[in-house]
């Protein structure tokens, strides 16, 4: 393989990774709070779609991008709403947010466009800007970061940010408190409910940029289902590494590169399917080993303390 | 029964019809809002499902897969475990009942053993399906759910790669395995309708189901894990073997489903993806309040809400995933705790009193 290849894989891998690890971030920093983020996949659509109708409307792109952001914290804040005022099971409620999502994005895309499966004929809506770097000329570096969108760039700050904001912030300290254990830390005078809703709302940020990703960057229109699993894949990702947000990073790189080997082997004749496979066995395989090793610490801890007594 | 436990039995189905209605009626307005022709619009979504024979016979058929994945669903539902391996066990199911179809097809096999036989399969690959997340989750702690969804992804390219290496026929203008023949076909139930006989397995199935739940020991040893495993464990029950016994079994049926749904409507097997029964089965099994018995009825409601929603799509350009809203709503009225609870403790708190008010009349 030349080394323009070479260059040519890791910009598709980078590409591709780019909506997994907003969608590993955002279940992340639920994760942190000791909740579950399967409902990634609705942000994301909607994220995707309200972006492209606000960048329609508007024509600035930008303005789109913020639609974006809206619509995902505003799922995120309905599934707070849900389990937290209304007190309904997590799992169920994202569960109905999914499937209402998949249907609804469709919906919403007919009432306003007359279109059932994408907004590309009738929607103008443009990408958000590329970045050109000046060092295109060197080898696999050059090829690989040259013309990447800003949201792929965004994506790894994003994840430093995250990293920074839950180590160090007091907010952060307070959702990992939460996190922990929710009764402890109401008793020392935070608020769980207000945090449980704060953190949906990051997470659903987080989605919807994902979803800007896909219509705004990837491609340049809303297809319908376009967001296909990509949100269980970041929850995957992110519970791999217990909500680290770096380790969610990679974590989702990793898939990325799956992704892109998947694409290439696509103009061969190699078993495609078997290896889209792949990272999905190595994400049981993976979670399986981290858990073992969990349990075997955990039963460690307990026969030191028992031996100390 | 305790006057208290009644109340709030009754409640229960009185807030899931409640929660059905309210959500019908949104579909409705919707539907009205959005259509030029909103009476016969709603004429055809309310009634449309029943205009004719065909028609009828058409939600029985839709309900068939929704009867088996709600029945997988109501197992792991039970025991608090939310594994969706029920969803790529549909697929896998069809697919291998689809292998031994084909396999048979030339043989001098009776088409009766064939079936049985393709049905069985189905049920074994389900088990399979449910039993990887059941085992991680109890041997390992792995996280049951994310397991679950990951290993949809698995048998779905795992299926795919079958349909397009094994049984593809060439010959075909898509992708689609050869014909299954007609030996394996499920025989039609009624003349002039598409039902088929998968329909009396389903519901010979929930009828061993609510055996099972209720008129047997596992039964019984189940729901208790399910409500309580610590309890259950001190009173002696072997918790880890009876959670992954349950979801084993429930697989079982999704598997099922996967290949009578095969068997029974198509000529050859082409899904090429998750087909979503399974997370219907799962908002079947809520509604039903993970009742067996009571399956059924959901899937008949919900069979009916999307057939009337497809009759909609044929005569105007309403997209029929607008239903997947109402049944998104429904769920998430149901499953909240607060909706309409402030009205049960004031049934309860009256019937308290009355009680009291009773007691002290009778002193």
């Amino acid at each position: 393989m030349s080394l323009m290849r070479i260059g040519a894989f890791l910009f598709s891998t980078l590409r591709l990774s780019t909506p997994l690890i907003f969608a590993a971030l955002s279940a992340a920093i639920c994760e942190k709070a000791g909740l579950f983020n399967m409902a990634a996949e609705s942000m994301m659509l909607w994220g995707a779609l309200i972006g492209v109708m606000v960048n329609g409307w508007t024509g600035s792109v930008w303005v789109g991008f913020l639609g974006a952001c809206a619509a995902g914290v505003i799922v995120g804040l309905l599934i707070a709403l849900a389990t937290v005022k209304g007190k309904a099971d997590l799992m169920l409620a994202q569960i109905a947010i999914n499937l209402a999502s998949t249907g609804g994005t469709i919906f919403m895309l007919y009432v306003v466009t007359g279109d059932k499966s994408t907004s590309a004929m009738t929607i103008q809506s443009g990408t958000l800007p590329k970045i050109m770097v000046p060092f295109k000329k060197v080898p696999i570096i050059g090829p690989m970061l040259n013309k990447q969108n800003i949201l792929t760039y965004g994506a790894i700050l994003a994840a430093i940010i995250l990293m920074i904001f839950i180590k160090r912030s007091r907010t952060g300290v307070h959702i990992r408190a939460v996190g922990e254990n929710p009764n402890a830390a109401e008793s020392v005078g935070i608020s769980v409910s207000k945090t449980y809703f704060l953190t949906w709302a990051i997470s659903g940020l987080l989605g919807g940029i994902g979803g800007a990703f896909m219509s705004m960057a990837y491609t340049s229109a809303f297809t319908k289902n376009m967001v296909a699993g990509r949100g269980y894949i970041g929850l995957c990702a992110s519970s791999m590494v217990a909500g680290n947000p770096i380790g969610a990073m990679l974590c989702a790189i990793v898939f990325g590169v799956a992704d892109a080997v998947a694409n290439q082997l696509q103009l061969t004749n190699a078993p495609v399917d078997l290896v889209m496979m792949i990272p999905y066995v190595v994400t049981i395989v993976v979670l399986i080993i981290i858990s073992i090793i969990k349990m075997s610490a955990h039963a460690r801890k307990i026969k030191s303390k028992a031996q100390e007594a | 029964m305790n006057k208290t436990k009644r109340i709030e039995n009754t409640f229960d189905i009185v807030r899931i019809l409640i929660a059905i209605a309210v959500a019908y009626l949104i579909a409705l307005i919707i539907l009205a809002l959005i259509s030029d022709d909103p009476l016969n619009v709603i004429g055809l979504f309310i009634g449309g499902p029943f205009s004719s024979k065909k028609h009828i016979g058409d939600i029985f058929t839709r309900m068939i897969p929704l009867i088996f994945t709600g029945v997988c669903m109501c197992f792991v539902y039970a025991i608090n475990k939310f594994n969706l391996a029920g969803e790529g066990a549909v697929n896998l199911g069809g697919c291998l009942a689809a292998c031994v179809a084909i396999a048979l097809k030339e043989t001098g096999v009776p088409g009766w053993i064939c079936i049985i036989l393709c049905i069985a399969v189905g049920a074994l690959a389900g088990m399979l399906a449910n039993a990887i997340p059941a085992v991680a989750d109890q041997a390992f702690h792995a996280d049951v759910c994310v397991i679950s969804l990951m290993l949809n992804y698995i048998l779905l390219y795992f299926t795919t790669f079958i349909l397009k290496n094994v049984i593809k026929d060439q010959g075909a203008a898509v992708t689609a395995s050869y014909k299954l023949g007609n030996k394996v076909k499920l025989p039609k139930l009624i003349p002039g309708t598409t039902i088929h006989i998968g329909l009396i397995i389903a519901i010979a199935c929930v009828i061993f189901v609510a055996i099972l739940f209720y008129k047997m020991p596992f039964g019984y040893k189940m729901r208790a894990v399910g409500i309580n495993p610590t309890f259950a464990k001190y009173i002696g029950i072997p918790v880890t073997s009876t959670i992954i016994l349950a979801q084993v079994i429930g697989g079982a049926f999704a598997g099922m489903g996967g290949a009578v749904q095969i068997l029974g409507m198509f000529p050859r097997y082409k899904w090429e993806s998750l087909t979503n029964y399974g997370f219907d089965g799962l908002m079947i099994a809520v509604l039903a309040r993970k009742n067996p018995i009571l399956v059924p009825v959901s899937a008949f409601l919900i069979a009916y809400i999307r057939n009337g929603a497809d009759l909609v799509a044929t005569k105007t350009q309403i997209p029929p995933e607008f239903v997947s809203i109402i049944q998104g709503i429904i769920i998430v009225l149901v499953a909240a705790e607060m909706f309409l609870s402030g009205w049960k403790k004031k049934l309860i708190f009256n019937a308290a009193r009355k009680d009291l008010k009773e007691k002290e009349a009778k002193a």
